[in-house]
C-alpha cells in the first residue's frame, strides 16, 4: 500500500524536526509580518502606500475581525488614551485569548464551510460547540479539518462530521475540493476542465473514491446518527462525456499517488463486527486516510488554500481570488507571498492564531483604506491601500445592537417547545406585528436579508435594494431608535450640550470621535430641530447606521 | 460580486446612468449632449425592449384554448369560434383573444420533454439547457443579466404572484443573487418599501440628506466601487419608495380593472402593464391551479377566460400605447394537456404537442403556426422545444443567442441550448 503522506512515523519525525528547528529561524529570516510587507512592497516598487490607519480605525477593524463586533464607546476612548507603544499588538493578543474570538471565528468558519446549509443529522448547535471549543485555546487548523473529514467520533465527537452533511458522495467531493483545496472541480465530474489543463476528471474521481463508501448509520440505543464506511473493494469507474473512454481510479489526492485498495481474504475484511445498528468496521477506511493525507504538512494544496482563506477573511480578498479557482489560469496576485504563508502556516503546525496575529501585525493589514496622497485609484490587488470589507449579516446585527445600545433588549431564546414560535415569514410579509425578541430570531432576519442564498459562498460584498430598504425602514430598526432606558437615544436625550451629543453619537455608531466639521453639522442639525430633539437625534443615528462607513469594515 | 467587474454591463449601466442623470441635473446641457453619443443611442434602443411572461402553472389545455379541434375525437364540450384571422379558430373560452388574433402569434406544435410539474416548471423557465452541472437562471433573471435594467432605478425583474413575496434570489441560478426576482406577493409591494409610521416624506428626505453627508467624507480619497454600489442601492431604494404605488395592485384604475377582470390574474396582468410602462425590464405574472386532472371542462370554463381577458386587454393596451413593438408578451405553461379525457373527466400532462402564444417585440402579427395530427395529439412536421422558444425570445430581444455566452467559473455556457434554433416562422 503506497499512501503518499501517511501520518505514521514519517510525519512524527518531521514534526519533531520542525519543532527543534523553529529556534534556528529555518522557516523565515524575519518575523512573518515583516516578510509580508517586504513582498507586498517588492511587487510595486517605489510608489506611495496608504498611511497607517489611525487608532480608532485600527481598533474597529481588529474588533470586527477578531470579536465580530464594533468596539463599545468606552473601549474606543480607553484605546485612544492608551499611551503604550505596544497597545496594538497587546490588543490583538488580548482578543485572540478571549471567548469572543472563539465565538466569532466559529460562526465565520461555519458560514465558510457549510455555506449556511443545514444538512445531515448533527444538530447545528453541536457543530458550533465543536468549532468554538476547538478555537478556544490553541486551535490547529489541520487537526480541526482532520476531525471534520474523519468524522468517526462517538458521542460528542461526532459533531465535526457536520461538514460532510448527509454523506452525499458528490457534494462531499465538491466541498472537500472547493473549500479545502481551493479547487472547484464541479465541472471535472463529467470531463477534464475545459480551460484549466491541470484540473483533471481523474482528480474529481480520485477524491470521490475516498468518500464513496461513506454512509449514514444510526446507533439504535441512543438514536444518534454517524457516518460510517462500507467495504471498498474496487476502484471507481468514470468516463468523460467528450470521448466516452472508461477510466478507473482508486483514492487519490490531486497531485498525489493513488492509494491501493487492499484485497483481504474473505472473512478478514473487517476489524469490528456490526453492532447496535452500525455496520461492521472495515480494516481499510479510505476516508480516514483522506483526513490524514489531505491535512499533512507536506500537502501543499491544503496549506495554500488554508493560508489563502485566512488571508481573505482578514484582507477582504484572497491572494488567489476567487478562492476556489486556485489554478494556473488564475495566478495569485503575490505567488511568493502565498507560498511563504502556506509554508509558514504548515511549519507552525497550522497554528491558526499565530497566522492571524502575524497578518494583523503587518503594515499591510494596518494600513488605512484611504488612498495614498496623489493617487486617484489604486488596484486592490496591490495592497497599497486596505480594501474595505462588507460587514457580514451577523456583524451587522451585533453592530446595530451595540451602536444603538439595545443589547439589553435581547431575551433568551424560549426553550419551551410548547411556546408559540416567532413568525419569521409573517414578519417579512408585514402580516405579523410582533417584533423578534431572541437573538436567534433577530439573526435569522438579518441573515435572510443580508446573507447570500444557502449553498453560495459569501465572498464579495453585494449591496441590494432590498437590503437598503430593510436598514432604512424595518420596524426592528425603528424600534431600536426609540428611547428606552439606557439605550443610545435615551442617553443622548440626557446630554446637555449638542457637542456632547455629537461626540457620543460618533463614538457609539462609528467608533471614533467626530471631526470638527462633523461636529458642526451635527450641532447645526440639532439646533435647527431643537423643537423635536428626540426625533432629530434619531435621524442622526439613523443616518450613521445607513452610512457606508458603518456598513464596511474599512 | 462587485457590479463593475461583471462581464455584462448591467452593473455598470446602473452607475453610468445614475451618474449621467446626476450630470444632467447639475450640468444642464452636458447631460443632454451625451445622449447623442451613438453607443448611448444604442443603449436607449435596448432600453426599450421589455418582456411580460404570463405563466399558467399546472398546464392550460390547448384544446380549451388555442387549438380547439372540435371535430377531433378528443374534443370537449366547447365550441370553437372564429377569430380576427379568416380560417383560424380558437376555443369559445378565448373570446377576447379571438378578436386580437391578428396581433399575436400562436405556436400549436410545442413539443417538449418533461411531463412533471416539479421538474418541468424549472426546466421550461430555464430553457431546458444541456446539463452542464450548474443551475441555470430562470428566464427573467437571464434577461435581467443580459440586458440589465431598462430603467436603472427600477429592479430589472419583478414577479407578481399569489401568496408570498420578497426577494427571490433562487431564480438567478448560478448568476449573482441580485439578478433574482423582486416578488410582489398578492400584488403587494415589499413590506420595507413603506416609510415607517411617523416618518413624513419631508423627514425622510432630511435624514437621507444626513446620510449622504456622512457618506461624502467617507468617500473622499477612497476607491469608489463598493461604496458607490452601496449608495446606488440607496438611490434605487428611494426611487422604489417614491414610486411605490406602481407596485401596489390596490392603486389600479377601477375602469382598467373591469377590463382586465377582477380576479387575481386580471389584476396582476394589469399591474404588469403598469410596471412595464414604468420601465421594468421583465415582469412575470403567475397564476396557479391549472392542473385539471379532474373536471377539466368546468375548471377550464372558469379558468380560461381569466387568462383570455387580461391577455387580450394587455395586448390591446400595449398596442394603443405604441409599446407592443418593443414589448414581448409570452403566455405559456410547463406543458399542455392530454388529448385523451380520463375517467374523471380530466386531462393529464401532455408535453408532446401543445400550444403557446406570443406577441409584440419582433414577433409576427397573426402567425398561427404548427401542423398537428388530425386529432391534435402529435406534431406533424417540426415540433418546437423550449430551447427553440428561448432562442426566439433572445433574438427578438436583440441578443445573438448562438454567440452570447455566460461566463461562469471559467466555463462558457450557452444561454440557450446549442441544439436548438430560433423559430423563424413567428419572427419578423
Amino acid at each position: 500500500m503506497s499512501v503518499t503522506f501517511h501520518r505514521g512515523s514519517f510525519g512524527k519525525i518531521l514534526w519533531i524536526f520542525a519543532t527543534m528547528t523553529w529556534g534556528c529561524h529555518l522557516f523565515a529570516e524575519k518575523p512573518l509580518h515583516r516578510e509580508i510587507d517586504k513582498l507586498i512592497k517588492a511587487k510595486v516598487g517605489e510608489v506611495p502606500f496608504a498611511e497607517v490607519a489611525d487608532d480608532a480605525t485600527f481598533l474597529r477593524r481588529v474588533s470586527l475581525d477578531l470579536t465580530g463586533n464594533i468596539p463599545t464607546a468606552k473601549e474606543v476612548t480607553v484605546f485612544l488614551n492608551d499611551k503604550s507603544v505596544s497597545k496594538r499588538s497587546d490588543l490583538i493578543d488580548r482578543f485572540l485569548k478571549g471567548k469572543e474570538f472563539a465565538d466569532y471565528w466559529a460562526e465565520r468558519l461555519s458560514v465558510m464551510l457549510l455555506e449556511r446549509l443545514d444538512l445531515g443529522k448533527v444538530p447545528r448547535e453541536e457543530w458550533e460547540v465543536f468549532l468554538r471549543e476547538s478555537l478556544y485555546g490553541k486551535p490547529k487548523w489541520d487537526d480541526m479539518v482532520r476531525q471534520m473529514i474523519e468524522a468517526k467520533g462517538e458521542g460528542e465527537a461526532r459533531a465535526a462530521m457536520k461538514f460532510l452533511g448527509k454523506a452525499d458522495h458528490h457534494l462531499m467531493t465538491e466541498n472537500v475540493s472547493r473549500l479545502l483545496l481551493g479547487m472547484d472541480l464541479t465541472c471535472a465530474k463529467c470531463h477534464d476542465h475545459p480551460s484549466v489543463k491541470e484540473w483533471k476528471q481523474s482528480h474529481y474521481w480520485g477524491l470521490f473514491a475516498y468518500l464513496n463508501q461513506t454512509k449514514q448509520a444510526t446507533r439504535k440505543k441512543e438514536g444518534a446518527t454517524y457516518l460510517v464506511e462500507g467495504l471498498a473493494t474496487k476502484k471507481v469507474e468514470f468516463e468523460s462525456v467528450f470521448d466516452l473512454v472508461k477510466m478507473t481510479t482508486g483514492p487519490r489526492l490531486p497531485g498525489g499517488v493513488e492509494v491501493e485498495i487492499p484485497q483481504f481474504e474473505k472473512g478478514e475484511e473487517f476489524e469490528k463486527e456490526a453492532e447496535d445498528g452500525l455496520p461492521a468496521v472495515p480494516k481499510f477506511r479510505p476516508r480516514e486516510i483522506l483526513a490524514n493525507d489531505l491535512t499533512a504538512k507536506e500537502y501543499d494544496l491544503f496549506a495554500r488554500n488554508s493560508a489563502n482563506r485566512i488571508w481573505f477573511i482578514l484582507m477582504g480578498r484572497g491572494l488567489s481570488h476567487p478562492l476556489d479557482e486556485m489554478h494556473s489560469k488564475n495566478p495569485p496576485s503575490h505567488p511568493d507571498l502565498l507560498a511563504l504563508l502556506a509554508r509558514e502556516f504548515a511549519g507552525h503546525g497550522f497554528d491558526l492564531k499565530w497566522l492571524i496575529r502575524e497578518i494583523m501585525l503587518s503594515e499591510t493589514y494596518q494600513r488605512s483604506s484611504r488612498l495614498p496622497e496623489g493617487s486617484a485609484k489604486v488596484e486592490p490587488t496591490s495592497y497599497r491601500v486596505v480594501t474595505p470589507k462588507g460587514l457580514t449579516p451577523e456583524h451587522l446585527l451585533r453592530a446595530v445592537l451595540r451602536a444603538t445600545g439595545n443589547v439589553g433588549e435581547i431575551k433568551p431564546t424560549d426553550t419551551d417547545p410548547e411556546a408559540e414560535k416567532f413568525d419569521r415569514k409573517g414578519y417579512f410579509m408585514g402580516s405579523h406585528d410582533e417584533l423578534p425578541s431572541s437573538l436567534d430570531d433577530m439573526k435569522a432576519i438579518f441573515v435572510q436579508t443580508f446573507g447570500d442564498p444557502p449553498g453560495q459562498a459569501e465572498v464579495d460584498f453585494s449591496p441590494g435594494v432590498n437590503k437598503s430598504l430593510f436598514l432604512m425602514n424595518d420596524r426592528l430598526i425603528q424600534h431600536w431608535l426609540k428611547p428606552r432606558s439606557g439605550n443610545l437615544i435615551d442617553r443622548l436625550g440626557k446630554l446637555n450640550k449638542d457637542s456632547e451629543v455629537a461626540r457620543e453619537l460618533y463614538l457609539c455608531v462609528l467608533s471614533r470621535l467626530p471631526e470638527e466639521e462633523e461636529r458642526d453639522w451635527v450641532t447645526a442639525y440639532l439646533s435647527e430641530n431643537a423643537h423635536r430633539s428626540e426625533g432629530a437625534q434619531g435621524d442622526l443615528v439613523w443616518a450613521l447606521l445607513n452610512s457606508a462607513e458603518f456598513r464596511f469594515n474599512h | 460580486m462587485n457590479p463593475t467587474k461583471t462581464s455584462f454591463s448591467c452593473g455598470q449601466a446602473i452607475h453610468a446612468m445614475t451618474r449621467r442623470r446626476m450630470l444632467g441635473s447639475l450640468g444642464g446641457l452636458a447631460g443632454f449632449g451625451s445622449l447623442l453619443h451613438p453607443s448611448i443611442a444604442k443603449q436607449i434602443e435596448e432600453r426599450k425592449k421589455q418582456v411580460c411572461l404570463i405563466w399558467l402553472d399546472g398546464g392550460i389545455s390547448q384544446y380549451e384554448s388555442w387549438h380547439p379541434l372540435p371535430d377531433s375525437k378528443f374534443a370537449g364540450p366547447f365550441r370553437s369560434i372564429k377569430t380576427s384571422i379568416p380560417g383560424v379558430h380558437f376555443s369559445e373560452l378565448m373570446s377576447h383573444s379571438a378578436k386580437i388574433a391578428h396581433k399575436i402569434s400562436v405556436i400549436r406544435t410545442m413539443s417538449t420533454k418533461d411531463p412533471n410539474h416539479s421538474t418541468g416548471v424549472p426546466r421550461m423557465q430555464r430553457g431546458d439547457p444541456l446539463d452542464r452541472g450548474v443551475d441555470y437562471p430562470y428566464l427573467g433573471s437571464s434577461v435581467a443579466k443580459l440586458l440589465g435594467p431598462a430603467d436603472p432605478e427600477l429592479p430589472p425583474y419583478v414577479w407578481i404572484k399569489p401568496g408570498n413575496g420578497g426577494f427571490i434570489h433562487r431564480e438567478a441560478g448560478f448568476l449573482d443573487a441580485r439578478y433574482g426576482a423582486l416578488a410582489l406577493g398578492d400584488g403587494r409591494p415589499p413590506v420595507h418599501i413603506h416609510r415607517p409610521d411617523g416618518v413624513t416624506a419631508e423627514l425622510d428626505a432630511a435624514r437621507n440628506a444626513l446620510r449622504q453627508k456622512a457618506n461624502e467624507r467617507f468617500k473622499t480619497y477612497r476607491n469608489l466601487s463598493d461604496v458607490d454600489a452601496y449608495e446606488t442601492s440607496y438611490d434605487m431604494a428611494r426611487q422604489l419608495m417614491a414610486r411605490k404605488e406602481i407596485f401596489d395592485d390596490e392603486k389600479l384604475d377601477p375602469k382598467d380593472r373591469e377590463r382586465y377582470g377582477q380576479h387575481p390574474l386580471g389584476r396582476h396582468v394589469l399591474q404588469a402593464r403598469q410596471l412595464l410602462e414604468a420601465g421594468v425590464r421583465f415582469v412575470k405574472v403567475n397564476s396557479y391551479h391549472w392542473d385539471t386532472h379532474g373536471d377539466n371542462f368546468n375548471m377550464s370554463q372558469r379558468l380560461v377566460p381569466q387568462a383570455d381577458q387580461p391577455f387580450a386587454a394587455l395586448i390591446n393596451d400595449l398596442d394603443d400605447r405604441g409599446m407592443l413593438d418593443h414589448t414581448l408578451v409570452v403566455m405559456m405553461s410547463e406543458f399542455g394537456r392530454t388529448p385523451l379525457i380520463n375517467s374523471r373527466l380530466g386531462r393529464d400532462h401532455w408535453p408532446d404537442c401543445w400550444s403557446i402564444a406570443l406577441a409584440g417585440c419582433g414577433i409576427k402579427r397573426g402567425a398561427i403556426i404548427g401542423e398537428t395530427t388530425k386529432d391534435g395529439g402529435f406534431v406533424n412536421g417540426r415540433g418546437y422545444d423550449v430551447g427553440d422558444l428561448f432562442h426566439t425570445i433572445y433574438n427578438v430581444l436583440g441578443i445573438d443567442s448562438h454567440r452570447v455566452r455566460y461566463r461562469h467559473k471559467g466555463q462558457k455556457l450557452a444561454i440557450a441550448s446549442d441544439d436548438c434554433e430560433p423559430i423563424e416562422e413567428v419572427m419578423l
